[in-house]
């Protein structure tokens, strides 16, 4: 068989061509047999070769067409390609050359700078080529995580996508939109619009083909800065609405069906998050008296709303704003609370045992509660709570229903979200020898930064949350989330 | 009590120094007021002990008056102060038994036997409490002639207890050999001493580390890099450092762990919580550490400590004997420091900063319960042994100095 002996005689030539351990010979059999069967296969055009002086330059023929001298000729080249690559210090395969120059042009410029040095020997680049996947800031114990991403704007299968989207992935990218609430109101907003401006083909109705245009969008949000847990319930609710109107009978008009998404969504984000926030500020202001010092920790919006509201009720209270590297999020809050006139303290989260002997209360925000009682929030939380609990002093977590989440973690390493490793160092732009001690902590063969966003509070350092049907023991999650979800869908129904 | 012209200089430029905080750190203050105090021994005239412990008490006041928390100095100051008192205690027991027979001093007559016999070991806080004790009994057969006071019985048990000669020692006595072992004893027992301190706490790190474990530590101690060193030439493990915001003294220490080879990773502060469920051990330094087995160390060490002792993970406090103060913390803002707010809130913040009010303490008070063990240069001791500890090494008279 004529494509037999051409895969043999390709794959040892691929190995001949590697000079790499057992291993990469095996992987360069294995993915130039399967270049071969895909191009028997399909007329796809592969990434990465140049047309081979065809006449037609847009479809390339078969192998089954080409003169046996014109197969030597790919062959060949097909060759030194590998070689280029592999002396260029990228994997072998072309496949995961062209992934990895996709992820190379927004990657750190120390690799592309090695990358455009073709003159190192083939199994020297190799090597290097391994090392630089490990210095990637990889700590093993948290392998099972996302490295942190960058958004992808070069590549240009994001032109399908609606500007919205790509705006507001941008924004959570580079930390410009912070806080679960305002990322949760954020994504439905903009699939409001999505779907408000989403005009369906021919062939397929709105309802069912909504969803299939959605899902790219929410790929690309993932894509570029992970969930919030909250962010994925309401997914799931969305996704829940959208079968649901499919499921009507009689299947609704185009656009009613699209008016009926569009409504669901504000009411969503008017019920479960801007009303249930007032909600929130009334049933946490029964817990604040004259003469307190409420200590805070970074910045939950429903807190900020809490104090605010205190402030203007004539409340004579004093704020203790704990903030930690590298976000710094509780300044933002800090600016807030001072114009309107809140004697605030403002420390570190090191010293937060200086300022507890103080505090008469903790409040806290939450970025989603957890089915065993605990609290999934900014990382930090655990600590401060965990301090506050130890001196008796009582904590309270301001959280909305929609965060309450049908999971549980035990530690806070299982599921958490890694930032940008680079943001722990400083950069003192001022001075001249500003070389902080980890200025080159890349080159470092044994150095690893870790900067996590989240962490998970256990129950027993937390004495109530504060949601807008009540105020609730951290326990009774779980009751919450059901009898929420049943009657929510019964609501639905009821319409 | 008037110091030289050039020692009085250079005790002045001490002081503005520790007044400005441009020494730092309890070792260099300790060195320093150690030469200090070597140099007062020698070239100041005084006749007698007496003299000579008022001249280094008021010394020690304006020293530790200049900065209250560098606590080394005033230890320092009561070493050397207890030194004073055994080398007089030695010269005027070898005066006497020369000199005299026992029947007057038969109080003090079978301890200060063993006094003199134990002068010259290192140990001899430990060795003269033991030596005491079987002579105590030994001599109780022997002289049980009237003519002993009858505390005689009560007090074998209590000198094990407290350090009763003092109040039996008569300063004033003259004796001129005292100036060159009073010098001797000084540079051996602390400034040599200060050297070999690192080197004593990090011989133990074996002993405290196994294969594969992972060690969190917070902050820039040399006395935990140089223990961590020690134990990655034999053994495999990492290393997990919080970086002390807003110092970054744990970033340096970091890069100094991975200089060495070992596998390190920088974490936030805030993430000590969330990691600590992957420590199996903490270790970290101290700047002084108090008499109830409490210590004072950088800003974030109470945090990782009851971090650490909610997940049951044992924390190793390595000190230097020299960081051990007789003080209590009845109060422990007292022992606190609060550097420039700037760090925490930068004066670019503008108007910010005048708005709100900004706290930036440099130290942190770590309660006896959260240690599990001291390491220390001649060996380890549990919180609650660290009382000993203190009564070894200085005299209960000068606690204040």
């Amino acid at each position: 068989m004529s494509t037999s002996n051409q895969s043999h005689e390709m794959s040892q030539h691929g190995s001949k061509a590697s000079a790499s351990t057992s291993e990469g010979k095996r992987k360069n059999q294995k993915t130039s047999r399967k270049a071969v069967y895909k191009r028997y296969n399909t007329l796809g055009q592969s990434s990465g070769s140049p047309a081979l002086g065809h006449p037609q330059s847009g479809a390339r023929k078969s192998l089954k067409d080409m003169t046996k001298a014109e197969r030597r000729a790919l062959q060949e080249q097909k060759v030194l390609e590998k070689q280029d690559r592999k002396a260029a210090g990228l994997p072998s395969s072309a496949k995961k050359a062209s992934e990895q120059e996709a992820h190379r042009k927004v990657a750190s410029p120390k690799i592309g700078s090695t990358a455009n040095t073709p003159q190192s020997p083939a199994p020297d680049a190799e090597k290097q080529a391994k090392k630089q996947q490990k210095r990637l800031n990889e700590v093993p114990w948290l392998s099972h995580l996302d490295p942190p991403k960058k958004p992808n704007t070069a590549s240009n299968t994001n032109k399908d996508l609606h500007p919205a989207v790509l705006a507001l992935g941008l924004r959570f990218a580079e930390h410009k939109m912070v806080g679960s609430n305002a990322r949760c109101v954020a994504m439905l907003m903009t699939f409001a619009k999505i779907i408000q401006d989403h005009k369906p083909p021919s062939d397929a109705s709105f309802s069912r083909h909504i969803q299939k245009y959605l899902d790219p969008h929410i790929a690309y949000l993932l894509s570029v800065r992970p969930m919030s847990l909250s962010m994925r319930e309401c997914i799931r609710w969305l996704k829940k609405e959208i079968s649901e109107i499919v499921e009507e009978d009689p299947p609704l008009t185009d656009e009613s069906a699209r008016n009926r998404l569009v409504e669901r969504i504000e009411y969503f984000i008017k019920e479960r998050i801007t009303v249930a926030d007032r909600l929130i500020v009334e049933n946490g202001m029964q817990k604040i008296q004259n003469g307190d010092v409420i200590l805070t920790y970074a910045k939950s919006s429903v807190v900020e709303a809490l104090l605010l509201e205190a402030k203007r009720s004539g409340y004579e209270f004093r704020v203790v704003v704990v903030d930690s590297r590298p976000m710094f999020e509780g300044k933002h809050l800090l600016r807030r609370l001072v114009s309107a006139g809140i004697d605030c303290t403002y420390v570190l989260l090191s010293s937060i045992y200086v300022v507890l002997k103080d505090v008469t209360k903790v409040i806290l925000g939450a970025h989603a509660l957890l089915n065993n009682g605990a609290v999934y929030s900014r990382i930090g939380t655990a600590m401060v709570a965990m301090a506050a609990s130890d001196k008796q002093i009582p904590v309270m977590v301001c959280c909305e229903t929609y965060k309450f989440v049908n999971r549980t973690q035990v530690d806070s390493l299982v599921l958490n979200e890694m930032g940008n490793p680079d943001e722990l160092v400083v950069k003192k732009s001022n001075d001249e020898n500003s070389s902080n001690s980890l200025t080159n902590w890349r080159d470092v063969p044994n150095l690893r930064l870790l900067n996590l966003h989240y962490d998970v509070t256990p129950s027993k350092h937390i004495t109530l949350v504060v949601t807008e049907v009540g105020l609730i023991p951290c326990t009774s999650a779980p009751v919450i989330w059901r009898e929420y979800n049943e009657e929510f869908r019964k609501g639905v129904q009821a319409k | 009590m008037v110091l030289s012209k050039a020692l009085e200089a250079h005790v002045e430029s001490f002081i503005s120094r520790l007044k400005r905080r441009q020494i730092v750190g309890s070792y260099e203050v300790a060195k320093e007021t150690a030469i200090i105090l070597r140099q007062v021994v020698s070239t100041t005239r005084w006749s007698d002990a007496t003299v000579l412990i008022q001249i280094i008490k008021d010394l020690g006041r304006r020293l530790s008056a200049a900065q209250p928390k560098e606590l080394a100095v005033g230890n320092i100051v009561r070493r050397v102060l207890k030194i004073i008192k055994e080398v007089v205690r030695g010269e005027l027991e070898t005066d006497d038994i020369m000199n005299s027979g026992t029947s007057e001093e038969s109080d003090d007559g079978f301890s200060d036997d063993d006094e003199e016999d134990n002068e010259e070991d290192s140990d001899r806080e430990f060795k003269s409490i033991l030596a005491q004790d079987t002579n105590d009994n030994a001599d109780h057969t022997n002289d049980a002639i009237p003519a002993r006071p009858k505390l005689q019985t009560e007090s074998s048990m209590f000198n094990l207890l407290v350090d009763q000669h003092s109040d039996n020692v008569d300063y004033s006595a003259k004796s001129y050999g005292m100036k060159p072992l009073i010098i001797q004893e000084i540079n051996e027992e602390i400034i040599a001493d200060l050297e070999t301190v690192y080197k004593g706490i990090a011989d133990q790190a074996l002993e405290h580390i196994h294969a594969n474990e992972v060690i969190m530590t917070i902050g820039y101690s040399r006395t935990v890099k140089d223990f961590l060193t020690k134990a990655a030439l034999k053994r495999n493990f990492q290393v997990i450092v919080a970086e002390t915001s807003p110092t970054l003294q744990g970033q340096e220490m970091a890069a100094a762990l991975a200089a060495v080879g070992i596998e390190t990773t920088v974490i936030t502060d805030s993430a000590v919580y969330a990691v600590m469920s992957r420590v199996n051990k903490v270790v970290i330094g101290a700047h002084a550490v108090l008499a109830n087995g409490g210590l004072v160390a950088v800003t974030g060490s109470q945090m990782v400590a009851a971090a650490a002792k909610h997940h049951a993970t044992p924390v190793l406090v390595c000190t230097a004997l020299y960081k051990l103060s007789p003080l209590f913390p009845y109060d422990i803002d007292l022992f606190n420091v609060c550097v420039t707010p700037d760090q925490v809130l930068s004066f670019s913040e503008g108007t910010l900063i005048d708005k709100a009010d900004v706290q930036n303490p440099y130290y942190d008070f770590v309660a006896p319960e959260f240690v599990n063990l001291f390491v220390h240069n001649l060996g380890s001791a549990p919180p609650s042994y660290v009382y000993r500890l203190i009564n070894d090494n200085y005299d209960s008279e000068d606690t204040i100095l």
